[in-house]
């Protein structure tokens, strides 16, 4: 059996996590059982966000490989991950918990889980419409919980708002501009753009400081400036553009999914000298890909609502328990605001609405299993980008387990044509820099309010970077301390 | 054609004929198989048959799309630097190893190179050509890294001139193309993709392409673009930085990006007495969009007004080596079609004044 503890820094220190304290019960459980243990995964997480997609105990089936014949592998009998949150290992149920999950191998309906999906890929899972709702009703969810969207980020605010990081990067900008200038290359119109504008206080922001600075140099950049705000939420779009109504001569706003920019501004290709996006990627949709005994995988979900829990949210909103997926459906494709005229009867006004949405959130979770893959350049990671790209992370780093950040690659590949041959990208966000981390911590995915969180795949953006021409480089956030953020920057290489 | 541009092969070709830049599609798989090389997971040996049978599909895909003049689609080649860098004598690659083959080698000229044409060697891309030559009845266009550009990615503290090192580099690459001309090349063209990044640099640009092309026998032509590295531009700007110093370059043949660009630069060619051919870019090589038949006829009409039809010759803007096959291909056809339709609307039939294929060897 392995056994893999990745919060190694956890088992030092005074207050040390008791591993055998936590395993034990565990281990007896499995020893109980007729499982073959040598084929056996136990892999230990200590998942950091209070509000997360897992049980202390799931049980992840290894599917077997396609036959010659090309026929579907199966769960081979034993084969398996148990993963464990040893955050949560003090349970005094835990045993129980174990013995409960193992028995799902014989009776798959035996956890009475109400699911809300098929298996599925990471990327098309229900869980992401949750996430496309929230920032779709963000209003109605910051209504009803009574907090501002940013409150919900690391530290409460957007980085992009930091006075000194804005100065530096503008006034970099203006060295290049004037290098252009100076050779006659620089042109009339001068694009920055960002995406994931969010409330437009960073816009403001970085608006009136431009607007300052040129003005001491007397270069008039300010005057030929276009600023292009790009946000998934018309909610925030609409109050982003009363916040820079001082600029508005300057300013365009694109409702847009972070993940096609080209679609609506392609016009800009290879016009753009800055793209700028804070806090976006770690919410885009992504899977998972695990190297597992030499074997690639990738990870399937299935989302699902705990018996007990189900069964009380049914009865806390009035609604059949065999009518709760239905009205989960229609939450999710109409919205808090018309699931008031379409089950009235339950949601007799949007506030209604909202805590019913807020409460299957908190209480939805997710099942896996490894299902193998026939080929990396048969996966794809994100439009014109196959699984060849991963390819050195995985063949570099032995069985290890990361996101693929798909949602991130594809807005990342999808941004980088915009860029003027002197331009820069620029992200802050919680990236992963070294691969190493993957060993080591729980990187996603989590809750944050109404949205998922997970950390981006830095690696993996690196490499894909370097093939599509860009250096990618990442720093600590320069202008706050305490904070896991991290700052990349992309621009053309050789 | 004046003495010093060389021969004029032109009569051989139907009218608007067509060609491609140099390069052309490297297929994933490939690309995987260039990086296992240098990650010695397969042999030099193996990886030159797989260059052969890649070099013998891109040839037969140029054929197949209907073009006049076709290459060898520089498969062999890592990059438009390295293949030539590594083979100069003097050359140091500092680090030989790569993660990915595209990337540029690091080189250094620790002490300077040859001056003199006499004093140079041959970089061995004969060979490279024969091959081409044995696959094919079609006319080809050999083409090569220009000293310019080349001369960008060589670190060197071994000139107090920049200068001297272009014209070492241009000496090396003319017993090159002597040697080219020897085996039975007669079309050879210099590319310069790293020239528009200096636009201050073109007079030094050209003296070096005059020092390659001396005394070679060739129908000469210069590519210049704005860079293609990565499918993407790596500068931006206009064509009149080639003026009036290109007019003394002696080559036949101008071959410039205008596609993506558009074709605003085109005015030059009536500012200007350009009285030599113009390699026109009627395909974006840096977009995936298939262009229609219309409208790379519609983009060699406008050429046509400044630029006499016997002067013309329809290409892509740069090399296809970032597009998928199946565009590329496409692209091409495309390509001829448009071609063809001037053609039609010129000389009442879609071929032109000449269908012969034979190339001399």
């Amino acid at each position: 059996m392995l056994v893999e503890v990745r919060p190694t820094k956890k088992l030092r220190g005074a207050k040390a996590l008791d591993l055998t304290a936590s395993l034990a019960p565990i281990v007896d459980v499995l020893c109980e059982d007729s499982l073959d243990l040598s084929r056996v995964r136990l892999v230990c997480d200590w998942v950091q966000y209070k509000n997360n997609f897992r049980d202390v105990i799931d049980v992840r089936p290894i599917l077997s490989p396609p036959t010659n014949n090309g026929r579907e592998g199966g769960a081979e009998e034993n084969k398996l991950e148990i993963a464990v949150d040893l955050r949560r290992c003090d349970d005094a149920q835990l045993a129980d918990k174990v013995r409960s999950v193992l028995a799902v191998r014989t009776d798959p309906n035996g956890l009475g889980r109400v699911y809300l999906e098929d298996w599925s890929t990471g990327t098309t899972s229900r869980i992401w419409e949750f996430n496309s709702l929230y920032w779709r009703f963000l209003g109605v969810w910051e209504k009803a919980t009574g907090r501002l969207y940013e409150q919900a980020l690391p530290g409460g605010e957007s980085d992009a708002r930091n006075i000194a990081g804005v100065h530096e990067l503008i006034k970099e900008m203006f060295t290049v501009w004037d290098d252009l200038a100076a050779h006659n290359s620089l042109p009339d119109e001068l694009y920055v753009i960002e995406l994931g504008v969010g409330n437009g206080n960073q816009a403001k922001t970085w608006l009136d400081e431009f607007a300052k600075l040129d003005a001491e140099r007397g270069t008039e950049y300010y005057r030929r400036l276009h600023y292009m705000m790009c946000d998934y939420s018309e909610h925030v779009l609409a109050l982003a553009r009363e916040n820079v109504a001082d600029h508005a001569s300057h300013v365009s706003s694109f409702p847009l999914d972070a993940t096609t920019p080209m679609t609506a501004l392609g016009f800009l290709r290879y016009k753009v000298f800055l793209v700028y996006i804070s806090n976006v990627y770690d919410n885009l949709p992504t899977e998972d890909v695990a190297q597992i005994g030499g074997h690639t995988y990738r990870a399937e979900v299935r989302a699902y609502l705990p018996k007990d829990v189900a069964a009380t949210l049914a009865a806390d909103f009035g609604i059949e328990p065999d009518s709760l997926v239905s009205a989960i459906d229609k939450l999710l494709s109409l919205g808090p605001e018309l699931l008031v005229d379409a089950l009235s009867g339950q949601f007799p006004d949007v506030a209604r609405a909202a805590a019913f949405w807020i409460a299957v959130w908190d209480a939805v979770k997710i099942e896996e299993r490894y299902a193998p893959m026939t080929g990396l350049d048969l996966y794809q990671i994100a439009p014109g980008v196959n699984g060849e790209m991963l390819r050195p992370l995985l063949e570099r780093h032995g069985d290890v387990r990361m996101q693929v950040s798909n949602g991130a690659i594809a807005s990342f590949v999808d941004t980088l044509p915009l860029l003027h041959p002197y331009g820069r990208l620029q992200c802050h966000d919680i990236f992963v820099t070294d691969p190493h981390q993957y060993r080591t911590g729980f990187l996603g995915p989590g809750k944050y309010d109404g949205s998922i969180v997970n950390w981006v795949n830095g690696p993996l953006l690196r490499h894909i970077g370097r093939r599509k021409g860009f250096d990618v480089s990442y720093a600590p956030f320069a202008h706050r301390t305490g904070t896991n953020i991290v700052t990349l920057t992309a621009q053309v290489r050789d | 054609m004046s003495e010093m541009t060389g021969r004029s092969l032109q009569s051989d070709l139907p009218l608007l004929p067509t060609s491609v830049v140099g390069s052309y599609s490297v297929p994933e798989w490939l690309e995987r198989l260039k990086t296992d090389f240098y990650l010695h997971r397969i042999s030099p040996a193996h990886l030159n048959e797989i260059h052969d049978v890649a070099i013998k599909a891109a040839i037969k895909d140029q054929e197949q799309a209907g073009i006049d003049v076709v290459s060898d689609g520089e498969l062999r080649r890592d990059n438009d630097i390295d293949y030539l860098l590594a083979r100069i004598p003097g050359v140091s690659i500092l680090n030989p190893a790569k993660s990915y083959y595209y990337d540029y080698f690091e080189a250094e000229v620790p002490e300077p190179l040859s001056s003199t044409r006499e004093e140079s060697s041959a970089l061995g891309l004969v060979e490279d050509f024969v091959f081409t030559r044995s696959q094919t009845d079609r006319p080809i266009k050999f083409s090569f890294t220009g000293p310019f550009s080349l001369s960008r990615r060589i670190r060197s503290s071994a000139y107090n001139d920049h200068g001297d090192l272009v014209r070492s580099l241009a000496y090396a690459l003319n017993v090159e193309a002597r040697e080219l001309v020897s085996a039975g090349a007669t079309r050879l063209q210099i590319d310069e993709p790293f020239l528009a990044g200096y636009p201050d640099e073109v007079g030094l640009a050209i003296d070096a392409i005059n020092i390659v092309t001396k005394g070679v026998d060739a129908d000469w032509a210069l590519h210049v673009c704005y860079g293609n590295r990565y499918a993407r531009p790596s500068w931006e700007g206009h064509y009149d930085f080639l003026f009036p110093a290109v007019l003394d370059a002696e080559v036949g043949t101008l071959v410039l990006e205008f596609a993506r660009k558009g074709y605003g630069d085109l005015s030059l060619f009536s500012r200007y007495s350009w009285e030599r051919r113009l390699g026109l870019g009627v395909v974006d090589v840096k977009s995936e969009d298939v262009e229609s038949t219309d409208l790379v006829a519609g983009r060699i009409r406008k050429a046509l007004d400044v630029v006499p039809a016997d002067r013309l010759i329809i290409n892509p803007d740069c090399g296809l080596r970032h597009l998928p096959a199946a565009v590329a291909r496409a692209k091409l056809r495309a390509m001829v079609a448009g071609a063809a339709a001037l053609r039609r609307e010129l000389t009442g039939s879609p071929v032109g004044q000449n269908t012969t294929w034979t190339e001399e060897s």
